[in-house]
């Protein structure tokens, strides 16, 4: 470590307070401090950019996975009739390939996102509760790894619908344990996501850096924001509906049973009220992040900044007053039917005029294509195209014949790929050099681009005829007669296409981290605080707290006038307090999943140890560490550190 | 030089657009089986022409805005020959454009919402003057068919439809197992058929015509092999249908004694007879004979498809739907028993049996 290390503690740094808490009250795990082993260090990390490199590169991993499950589902209709795969295992493929790619890989890329650049663009050291962050982390991974565990057990994956409408999700009709896998690692997730949601609205609102008032926030921070409004407000109404379904399921009660008197489609309503709030919550990151590529490769400001959050606002307020549009066909009746028909045409409103705001800013611009830029401008046409489906499907009349068909799945790979994932990989080819101090190859992004762009085009827009032509989603396979054959196998060749078009990113992303060359701290001549520091930054972020004064406040110190410079404020004399590591993130974390796994469990036989009945015992482990853990994190104490940095390491120090 | 190369551009960009024009010419026909493309009846046709009309909004927005962007990129794309010091003007936004635009947008929503609220309104509630020669049929959506009861004619029939052409149809959407959704795309849009629920819908044949639908509501296993008819026919032949179902089956299996064989294959009729009543009867009904859980073969020889819709019916598919139905259809209950009952996994069936009950099948016309 370049910089000199003073190991004191906090208290005695200040002269000691005699009741301060240097460590574990108990003295059982000691926080791992500065310069501890590098796994020690990133299993115990508490600083956000760490964090965000494991949410990353995990999501990237179950992106890969969730594309493979997809390609499979291609290959099995690539022809009429087929029979690669039985009909089971492709409804579990679709299954797992929906829940993976909402929960596991584009949720926590925004994940990544937020931890990284969020911290850095409001001049902020770490999130407000690091620890809290390093729980969110490990439940989210363990999560995904519950999930994938329901392939190893007898029955495997639930076959059941990222949807998992009730009443096939019952005992009688889902008998598997998939489903419980399903059900629970949703819960564990949720549990994630809200403690990262919790986390980011606490640190925009309390830890900006002086003069950096919520106007002049970068629109990504603002979507951050926003983003981690909807995810308090939707996640409470799935959890609730897993809970009554685990209860249906296991401990005998109605909810969703017509026969005994249960509704259905009560599981509709409070799905939906959760799930069209997280289609919001997976777009608004990808906004956010084509709101701050674009001003930097057009090199001019955001047009209509007030109007870009004030609307992205308006589209999470909006989100949560549309959730019926799912529901079209199931008997609403008029008025239900009327209103949610002109509420969903509402938000196209807002969603326009955000369109409308990139191109004006790009109208006037000195316009460079690096890769960010090419999917950025990818990203506002084919979520364009996605928008327009969505307005067709916001007519009722069409929606009854659109509905569950091809035409929406290719509404939402519109919106989902072309729009999420398009600025995902926008954002990763932005800020891969402040994350990484490398630079990635044009060519081979450039390339990677094309064959996205081509690939996901051929893959779906096919499927806008295929829906109109009358083929249903979900099925497995189709009679030869429908049709249908040709424009499948265009779309199973472009799946192909847009696969290889991902695994070049993913090579190239590996061995860029591996073997890039180094290049400048700002090579995008960039416009927001996250560039006025290293890259990457030090574990410190800033050396001294930045004293903002206007928006695009790295553009203004390279190129406006002196009074709006960005101002660093006093040294601190101790120098930077940097807090320890903790192991209790990862123990709670094991905790809730050993949990969550025996009420997954707790009806099935143990193998080889006669004498256990079942696997109830893992509730009482689990929650029993859960519980110990967060005590002992309660009790911990700060700890910490002092750095001193060096100016050889860091220009701004 | 530049404006040679200009032209050039504009010409790629000419011959480009049409090109994607004429090859969307190429995508037709749309006439496919179950194409919402090619209404046949006044509810999709209402449906389609709104669907045309939410298509030219649309298309004229993406070409306008997407046209706006496709000029904005190449108009103010940085060149080699640029001074690289050169700083566009940093402009922040203009109040009337986007207040112009929100306005702009929101006129091209009323254009859309105005057919839809009318066509919720055709959609729920079935015109007046199509009531009065209406007919009913109770739709009951089944793990992996469709049971169509026409309660006025005393009539249960499964998997094929028959309606009257030019007379409205009513029908009740009901559940007993999990949700399914009832759709045949060139007469009407789909509508849920939900456990303790009771959705209804219309929907009208112009012309006669044979009409291929699905479930489209993810139902399990087998959702992908759920498929069904309707056959709508002028109206002496619905009559002679109707007729014909309410006389009965053509061999009644009450009294099997009854059956006299004048040839090899009446003989073989009368065996799958016996098997009929042997391995089936206790779900299938034939006349007023047999159970209730699985689909009513009153008429089945009549039927064009078997295993919902899924197979053309003949001797050979028949066959193999009995001989290995969980490979024809993973899942079904006819394999496994429903809820802890006897299923086919359960009993041994042989050859000669499996072909005299072809036999027997296909003889009920």
């Amino acid at each position: 470590m370049a910089e000199s290390i003073v190991h004191d503690t906090h208290s005695s740094a200040k002269g000691g307070h005699a009741g301060a808490p240097q460590k574990s009250f108990f003295g059982l795990l000691k926080r791992p401090g500065e310069g501890c082993h590098p796994v020690i260090d990133w299993l115990t990390t508490v600083d956000h950019k760490k964090i965000a490199i494991m949410y990353g590169a995990a999501a990237l991993f179950f992106l890969v996975l969730g594309g493979v499950e997809a390609l499979i589902i291609r290959w099995q209709l690539a022809g009429p009739e087929r029979e690669m795969i039985s009909a089971r295992f492709y409804n579990q493929l679709f299954t797992m390939h929906g829940t993976t790619m909402i929960f596991l890989a584009v949720m926590p890329l925004g994940a990544a996102f937020f931890n990284y650049i969020m911290p850095l663009q409001i001049g902020a050291r770490d999130v407000a509760f690091p620890r809290l962050n390093a729980f969110s982390l490990w439940v989210f991974l363990l999560g995904g790894v519950l999930l994938n565990l329901s392939w190893f057990f007898p029955g495997g994956a639930p076959p059941v619908g990222w949807f998992a409408y009730a009443p096939l999700t019952s005992s009688t009709y889902s008998p598997g344990i998939g489903t419980d896998f399903w059900v629970l690692s949703l819960q564990v997730l949720g549990i994630s996501s809200l403690a990262a949601a919790f986390n980011f609205i606490a640190t925009i609102i309390n830890m900006r850096a002086p003069g950096l008032s919520m106007m002049r926030l970068p629109v990504f921070t603002w979507m951050t924001l926003i983003t981690s409004f909807l995810i308090i407000l939707a996640f409470p109404a799935i959890t609730i509906a897993l809970v009554q379904l685990m209860f249906d399921r296991n401990f005998g009660t109605f909810f969703f049973e017509a026969g005994e008197g249960g509704r259905p489609i009560l599981w509709q309503h409070l799905f939906w009220i959760f799930g069209h709030p997280e289609v919001y919550i997976l777009i608004l990151p990808a906004m956010g992040i084509i709101s701050e590529v674009l001003p930097v490769f057009a090199r001019k400001p955001l047009f209509g900044y007030p109007i870009i959050v004030f609307s992205g606002a308006v589209i999470g307020v909006l989100g949560f007053a549309v959730w019926s549009h799912h529901m079209f066909t199931t008997g609403l009746g008029v008025i239900a039917l009327s209103a949610f028909a002109l509420l969903t045409m509402l938000i196209a409103i807002p969603t326009g005029v955000k369109i409308f705001n990139w191109i004006g800013t790009l109208w006037g611009g000195r316009i460079r294509f690096d890769t960010p830029m090419l999917f950025a401008i990818g990203f506002i046409s084919m979520f364009m195209i996605g928008g327009f489906t969505g307005i067709m499907h916001a007519s009722v009349p069409v929606d009854t014949q659109q509905h569950d068909t091809y035409f929406v799945v290719a509404h939402f790979h519109y919106v989902l790929i072309g729009g999420s994932i398009m600025a995902l990989l926008a954002g990763i080819y932005y800020w891969f050099p402040k994350v990484s101090g490398k630079q990635l190859s044009e060519r081979w992004g450039k390339i990677s681009f094309w064959l996205v762009l081509a690939g996901f085009n051929l893959a779906f827009f096919p499927m806008h005829f295929l829906g109109m032509t009358g083929m249903p989603r979900r099925t497995h396979t189709y009679r030869a007669d429908m049709g249908w054959t040709e424009w499948n196998v265009w779309s199973t060749v472009g799946a192909f296409i847009l696969g290889l078009g991902m695994a070049i990113f993913v090579g190239q992303i590996i061995y860029t981290a591996w073997k890039g060359r180094r290049c400048k701290a700002d090579p995008w001549d960039s416009r927001t605080l996250e560039w006025a520091t290293t890259s990457p930054p030090q574990a410190y972020n800033f050396p001294r707290t930045p004293i903002v004064k206007t928006r695009d406040q790295v553009w203004a110190d390279k190129y406006d006038s002196e009074e709006i410079h960005l101002e660093w404020g006093p040294e601190e004399e101790h120098g930077i307090h940097m807090p320890d590591r903790s192991w209790y993130p990862l123990f709670a974390g094991i905790g809730l999943f050993i949990f969550a796994l025996g009420w997954v469990l707790f009806k099935e036989p143990v193998p080889f140890i006669p004498g256990f009945a079942n696997f109830l015992h893992l509730q009482v482990v689990g929650f029993s560490l859960l519980m110990l853990s967060i005590y002992l994190w309660a009790l911990e104490g700060p700890g910490g550190y002092h750095l001193h940095p060096d100016k050889s390491k860091d220009p701004y120090a | 030089m530049s404006d040679s190369n200009a032209k050039f551009r504009t010409l790629t960009l000419l011959v480009l657009l049409a090109g994607s024009v004429l090859l969307t010419g190429c995508l037709g026909p749309w006439d496919q089986k179950q194409s919402a493309l090619d209404p046949r009846g006044p509810l999709a046709q209402d449906q389609y022409n709104t669907f045309m009309v939410t298509l030219y909004v649309t298309g004229f927005l993406f070409v306008t805005v997407g046209g706006t962007l496709l000029y904005t990129v190449w108009r103010f794309r940085s060149r080699k020959t640029d001074d690289p010091n050169t700083i566009p003007k940093q402009s922040h936004g203009h109040p009337v454009i986007e207040l112009g635009l929100v306005l702009a947008s929101a006129a091209m929503l009323v254009v859309i919402a105005v057919p839809t609220i009318r066509g919720i309104v055709y959609m729920e509630n079935m015109p007046k003057d199509l009531h009065d020669d209406a007919i009913v049929i109770n739709v009951t959506g089944l793990q992996w068919w469709w049971e169509f009861e026409y309660p006025e004619e005393g009539i249960v029939t499964a998997n094929e439809m028959y309606i009257p052409a030019g007379r409205a149809v009513h029908l009740n959407l009901r559940a007993d197992d999990v949700i399914h959704s009832f759709w045949v795309p060139k007469l009407a849009g789909k509508k849920d058929l939900i456990p303790g629920q009771e959705n209804e819908m219309w929907m009208k044949a112009d012309e006669p015509g044979y009409f291929y639908g699905q479930c489209a509501e993810f139902c399990g296993d087998s959702h992908a092999y759920m498929l069904f008819r309707v056959i709508a026919v002028p109206e002496e032949e619905y009559r002679a249908w109707i007729e014909k179902y309410q006389e009965g089956p053509a061999i009644d299996i009450a009294d099997p004694g009854a059956w006299e064989p004048d040839d090899a294959h009446e003989e073989l009729i009368g065996k799958g007879i016996d098997a009929f009543r042997r391995h089936c009867v206790s779900c299938h009904r034939v006349g007023d004979q047999g159970g209730l859980t699985g689909p009513n073969l009153s008429h089945f020889g009549s039927r064009t498809t078997l295993a919902a819709g899924w197979l053309d019916n003949n001797p050979e598919n028949l066959h193999r739907w009995l001989a290995e139905p969980e490979r024809v259809k993973p899942g079904n209950l006819m394999y496994y028993g429903l809820q802890g009952m006897t299923g086919l996994k359960d009993i041994e069936i042989s050859d000669e049996e499996i072909e005299a009950m072809v036999a027997f099948l296909l003889a009920l016309e």
